[in-house]
């Protein structure tokens, strides 16, 4: 349960902040200028914050729409992002999200009309050509469903503008809104999985495996276009008959010549965000394994980390048709 | 440990009482009283003089690894029934407009406000927030040294526009000691966070005990800490690690050892 609700005085009657606050009505409310009063200070303290994070309502005022960082994506021409919240519920300890921002508070933006307009103003700067829109860059995309209702204003949305295509990529089993709308062929939800093993040790609060897998199956009975995304691949003793009973289980469910697309990336985060998180959990194994430092990214050293990729594409292709996949390229 | 900010000594009794805080005989710049894991600091009254205290307190114990502060005292507010307990959600200067957030790791079961901390006692009571003179001087110093968790404001109502009990010592103890199994609760919460905090630190001798094996470079210095902190955080004895680790004769030996062994633990998450 979140601490309390921090609201921008700007948008404390705004519909969406009203319909918010009647689902937190048990929660303490404080009003606020500005989210980044809350949000920026630099004496907070991530780890403690993620216990139970507050949820603060804001209005984003520029910024709405981003270009996607180079080498995410799924190989189009025109990539951008944007993030309708900041911060996940979850809690990955391999995320970039921990060490992202100084407050592990959730913060809703409500104008998503203003996200809309910088939406139709990128794709039509690109007219004729597909658009890549990510959702899921600074936030899982779905997990917040119940209380944003993300999908009923963007999924519309992206159906009117003819060159838009967008991502929503997730963790979470939220799909009961999407299965009430016809599917669109440009929105294409992507579920991201790691082994059962690396699941229990490093995805806390997110949904079993199965109850994922079952999401997917329903998603792609409906007819939506879903992807998989493998990313990151965790190193541990047993990764590989981990990856192979995660595939068994994922492609005796889901026929994997369905799907969209697949990416595969072994796990690295910026050196920055590297030491930022380390220091917030020093005891995690994972930040203790043998890494590499690579162009400011710290990874696995090269030769694991091609075992690992190798193996792993190796395992995927079994069920896969080969156009689906996508390796995630970050070495440059 | 937990550090007590009160402006006086009669804000500072229920809690002195309470814990049987002893007072400090040594001259201080402020009166401390001194308990197993907290210590309580009399600031004296104003904004400046509750920051001087934090950072004084602070600097005394230089040598903790964590600090959780608690800022107890009173305070005026329009409506607020006279003994009523409230936290702190936000606390503005008056002065400079500049706004601090105490922030709660959990639903508080106190009523929250804010708090409107002024440089010279008024009556011209805002139905919005409580008036102090402290708390926003607390919170500026107060974060300089621990992060927003660990921060806290609690006071109890003394004034409002009927009945004004301030300047009456006995009653503001009185009115505070009412709270005290409250105030406890808070500071027991507190306390539990400071403690996961202060547990992540190897223990200072073991530290000690590692770093004088050799000589270490700064750059050394910070990869020993890394390796020593993961180990001794994974349940790896110190003792233990500190007898293998001693047969080893140079700066880069001792590294490469705990490499091994924090690759080899990690190895399986």
């Amino acid at each position: 349960m979140a601490s309390c609700v921090y609201v921008e005085t700007a948008v404390r009657h705004h519909p969406r902040t009203l319909r918010l606050l009647e689902r937190l009505h048990k929660l303490p409310l404080i009003e606020i200028d500005h989210y980044g009063e809350v949000f920026n200070p630099r004496s907070q303290n991530f780890r403690l914050q993620k216990k139970n994070p507050a949820v603060i309502i804001a209005h984003k005022n520029k910024g709405q729409v981003l270009a996607a960082p180079e080498g995410y994506g799924l190989g189009g021409d025109y990539n951008y992002y944007f993030s309708h919240m900041l911060n996940c519920i979850y809690d990955c300890r391999y995320c970039f999200l921990q060490g992202m921002y100084q407050s592990a508070h959730q913060v809703l933006f409500v104008n998503y009309e203003d996200f809309g307009d910088r939406i139709r103003q990128t794709a039509a700067g690109h007219a004729g050509k597909p658009v890549w829109f990510y959702s899921g860059y600074d936030c899982d995309s779905l997990a917040n469903e119940p209380l944003t209702r993300f999908t009923d204003f963007f999924i519309p949305l992206i159906a009117g503008i003819d060159n838009a295509w967008m991502e929503l990529r997730t963790k979470s089993t939220q799909v009961r809104a999407m299965l009430k709308m016809e599917p669109l062929a440009r929105v294409v939800t992507a579920f991201s999985f790691s082994d059962a093993f690396s699941h229990g040790k490093l995805e806390h609060g997110v949904p079993t495996i199965a109850k994922r897998i079952e999401a997917m199956r329903r998603l792609i009975e409906a007819g939506w276009p879903v992807g998989l995304r493998f990313d990151p691949v965790v190193y541990h003793r047993d990764y590989q008959a981990a990856f192979v009973d995660l595939l068994d289980q994922l492609f005796t469910q889901i026929d994997g010549h369905k799907l969209h697309s697949v990416s595969l990336g072994s796990f690295r985060l910026t050196r920055d965000h590297f030491r930022r998180v380390s220091r917030l959990y020093p005891e995690e194994p994972l930040f203790a394994q043998s890494m590499h430092l690579n162009n400011g990214i710290i990874s696995y050293p090269l030769d694991r980390e091609r075992e690992m990729i190798q193996f792993c594409e190796a395992q995927l292709m079994k069920h896969i048709s080969e156009q689906s996949y996508q390796p995630c390229e970050w070495h440059g | 440990m937990l550090i007590w900010v009160c402006a006086l000594h009669c804000e500072a009794k229920p809690v002195i009482d309470f814990y049987r805080l002893k007072k400090s005989q040594d001259q201080h710049a402020f009166d401390i009283y001194r308990g197993d894991d907290m210590v309580c600091v009399v600031s004296g009254i104003g904004k400046i003089a509750s920051a001087a205290a934090c950072a004084w307190i602070a600097a005394s114990y230089s040598g903790e690894t964590s600090f959780a502060w608690i800022n107890l005292g009173t305070a005026g507010g329009a409506e607020h029934e006279i003994g009523e307990l409230l936290q702190l959600n936000q606390v503005v200067d008056a002065d400079s407009g500049q706004c601090y957030y105490p922030a709660p790791v959990a639903v508080s079961p106190l009523a929250g406000s804010a708090c409107l901390t002024l440089s010279r006692p008024s009556e011209d009571y805002r139905s919005d927030t409580l008036f102090d003179m402290e708390a926003s001087g607390f919170m500026q110093s107060a974060l300089r040294f621990s992060s927003a968790e660990l921060v806290q404001g609690l006071k109890i109502v003394s004034d409002n526009r009927k009945q004004q009990t301030g300047k009456d010592r006995q009653r503001v103890s009185e009115l505070i000691h009412r709270h005290i199994d409250s105030i406890h609760h808070q500071a027991d919460a507190l306390l539990q966070l400071d403690g996961e905090l202060a547990a992540l630190e190897p223990a200072a001798d073991s530290w000690q005990q590692v770093l004088s094996l050799a000589h270490f470079s700064q750059t050394q210095k910070s990869r020993l800490r890394v390796l020593w902190r993961y180990l001794c955080n994974r349940d790896f004895s110190s003792d233990t690690l500190l007898r293998q680790l001693a047969t080893q004769n140079s700066a880069r030996a001792i590294l490469d050892t705990l490499e091994q062994i924090s690759f080899r633990d990690s190895e399986g998450l």
